[in-house]
């Protein structure tokens, strides 16, 4: 036989889809870490400059240098265990129960919207309809039912965590292959051997793509409550914050937020990608926002 | 002209023994619509696979290989006419059926050995499945995937993988195979290749096998009979049977008598489009 030889010289290591980006200019040759830190400091860079120009009120936008001293207070306040850590445990914690029992409801209904007729005729297109609504506009209600405490914020992240989950889990249900659907049906398997050995794990992918979006959708949910329910969470010293005009201490804060939902998010990529080993997976694809 | 075309496909049935003990499927007069589409998929299509013979189907796409294929195996129902697998009506799957399709359809998260198990496991259950797993080996030895066993479906080739579906589709031990164009993915010299093999394999168990496909010579090679299909509505135009001596090596292919079955085909399948045009 004939060995037909098509060397390559692009560099290795690229998947196909990178591999048609790749034009060879010099943007393409900068390593990423490398462009992830310059825009970075591009971008504290401009901010640095509108607020030196003075165009806006230093009260209105801080610096990056005053931004950065209350960063480290508000660590520090962290770290020793004072009432900032005090806050972040707590919304950490709506987030997280929020999140998990968003998964755990949102898989449930996912399958029986998946697998039954009458979830596919009758409950989708509520869920369609439910999904379109502002959810963020029920928190007052949910502070009612559920007081000021920790379980209506813990409502609140599941609430706005939940719709993506169900959805994804019922498309990924549906977009079964229809040929080892027909395989299964040879081998005489019944539905919920179908469902356990064939339907869920090939949906697991579009389960996780829901996850990850359930993820960051919990934290919104946890902080929403928080602004409009009270309690001794983040979302509440934030408010008390920009009360008092310090927007410094508002950013620091959202900058423990963010963390902790990217932590989360980081926590379900890491999950998926021990979970999916057959196959390649962009960790880090950018879901919508709310 | 497509009067004349069903007599050929007519007689070429009645020069055959009626109600032999040997028809391990026998098809009279099946139809089939697609109701939601108003679309008669298979017309009036009599056939009969006889104990350990190779089948193969050839026609145009659409005409209703694949559903004709799917109701043998009690997949999807039929519409009129009758069905009976060993003197049996068809009502559902069978165990007794072994099938395979177009794409391997492994399930990627399985090792070879695990797929291979699996109609076992879907059957009587892991533990079932675990003390078959020596069986199992042995098949995929036999096709040449030794060493392979704890591979996952994306580290295998195209070829490999159809293999692997060999393997799973005989694991329960069928006596009748049903093979959906099985190598058409596969490139020309790798597809040679496993056509022998399964040639082998059906030998070997005295399988009675059916066979869809797209290639004429391949369709020759591998049949006792060749059925000829035309389209709209899918109806068989022609049987041709094929008397080659098994079992038959790829010499086969060159003689003259290989050559005359080859046009014989090509020639039914040509006025089975003639046919459907009218
Ligand atoms: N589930 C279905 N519902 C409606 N129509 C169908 C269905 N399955 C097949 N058909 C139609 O029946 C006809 C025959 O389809 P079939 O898949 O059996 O063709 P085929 O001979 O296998 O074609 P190919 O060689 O392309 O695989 C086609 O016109 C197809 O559109
Ligand atoms: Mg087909």
């Amino acid at each position: 036989m004939t060995q037909v030889a098509r060397e390559h010289t692009e560099p290795t290591e690229m998947s196909d889809a990178e591999a048609l980006w790749y034009s060879g200019s010099w943007i393409d040759r900068i390593p990423q870490p490398i462009a992830i830190l310059t825009l970075g400091a591009l971008m504290l860079g401009t901010w640095w400059l509108v607020v030196q120009i003075g165009y806006v009120s230093r009260i209105l936008l801080p610096g990056p240098a005053e931004t950065w001293d209350e960063l480290m207070d508000i660590t520090g306040n962290i770290l020793t265990g004072g009432h900032v850590g005090e806050a972040l445990w707590i919304t950490t914690q709506e987030t997280i129960l929020g999140f998990l029992s968003a998964a755990v409801l949102g898989i449930f209904l996912g399958v029986v919207v998946g697998e039954t007729r009458i979830g596919q005729k009758a409950v989708m297109p509520y869920l369609v309809a439910f999904n379109a609504l502002p959810k963020v506009a029920f928190a007052p209600v949910f502070v009612a039912w559920f007081g000021f405490g920790i379980n209506s914020k813990i409502v609140m992240a599941l609430f706005i965590a939940f719709f993506p989950v169900i959805v994804s889990t019922a498309a990924g249900l549906w977009a079964v292959d229809t040929d080892t659907l027909m395989l299964f049906k040879s081998m005489e398997a019944g539905r919920w051997q179908t469902l356990r050995k064939l339907k869920l794990p090939s949906a697991l992918p579009y389960i996780f793509a829901g996850l990850k979006a359930a993820a960051v959708f919990a934290v919104v949910g946890a902080v929403v409550g928080e602004y409009l329910g009270g309690g001794k969470g983040m979302g509440e010293l934030i408010r008390l914050a920009s009360q008092t005009l310090r927007i410094d201490r508002v950013f620091a804060m959202i900058f423990y937020l963010g963390v902790l939902g990217l932590l989360l998010f980081g926590a379900v990529a890491l999950a998926e990608k021990k979970l999916l080993f057959w196959q390649k997976s962009d960790t880090f694809d950018i879901q919508g926002g709310v | 002209m497509a009067q004349q075309i069903e007599s050929v496909g007519r007689s070429g049935q009645q020069s055959r023994p009626v109600g032999d003990v040997d028809e391990v499927v026998k098809i009279t007069n099946l139809s089939k619509t697609f109701h939601r589409r108003g679309l008669t998929a298979l017309e009036g299509v009599d056939l009969t696979l006889r104990h350990g013979t190779f089948t193969s189907v050839i026609g145009p796409s659409g005409c209703g290989k694949s559903t004709l294929l799917k109701i043998m195996a009690g997949l999807i129902p039929r519409s009129s006419g009758e069905i009976l697998l060993n003197g049996m009506p068809v009502t559902g799957p069978r165990q007794d059926i072994g099938i395979m399709f177009q794409q391997p359809t492994l399930l990627p998260w399985r090792t070879s050995l695990d797929n291979v198990l699996l109609p076992i496991e879907v059957k009587s259950g892991s533990a079932a499945a675990r003390e078959q797993s020596d069986k199992a080996m042995q098949l995929l030895e036999l096709v040449g995937l030794k060493g392979f066993e704890e591979v996952r479906p994306f580290e295998l080739s195209g070829g490999m993988a159809q293999r692997v579906a060999i393997c799973r589709m005989l694991v329960t031990g069928p006596s009748i195979l049903l093979l959906d164009e099985p190598f058409g993915a596969l490139d020309e010299l790798t597809r040679e290749y496993m056509n022998f093999e399964l040639q082998r394999i059906c030998l070997e168990r005295d399988a009675t096998t059916f066979m869809v496909t797209h290639a004429i010579p391949e369709a020759v090679f591998m049949a006792d009979q060749v059925v000829v299909m035309s389209a709209r509505p899918g109806r068989i135009v022609m049987i041709v049977d094929v008397d080659l001596p098994r079992p038959r090596s790829l010499d086969v292919m060159t003689t003259p008598e290989f050559a005359t079955l080859v046009r014989s085909v090509r020639r039914s399948l040509d006025m089975g489009d003639l046919g459907a045009d009218e």
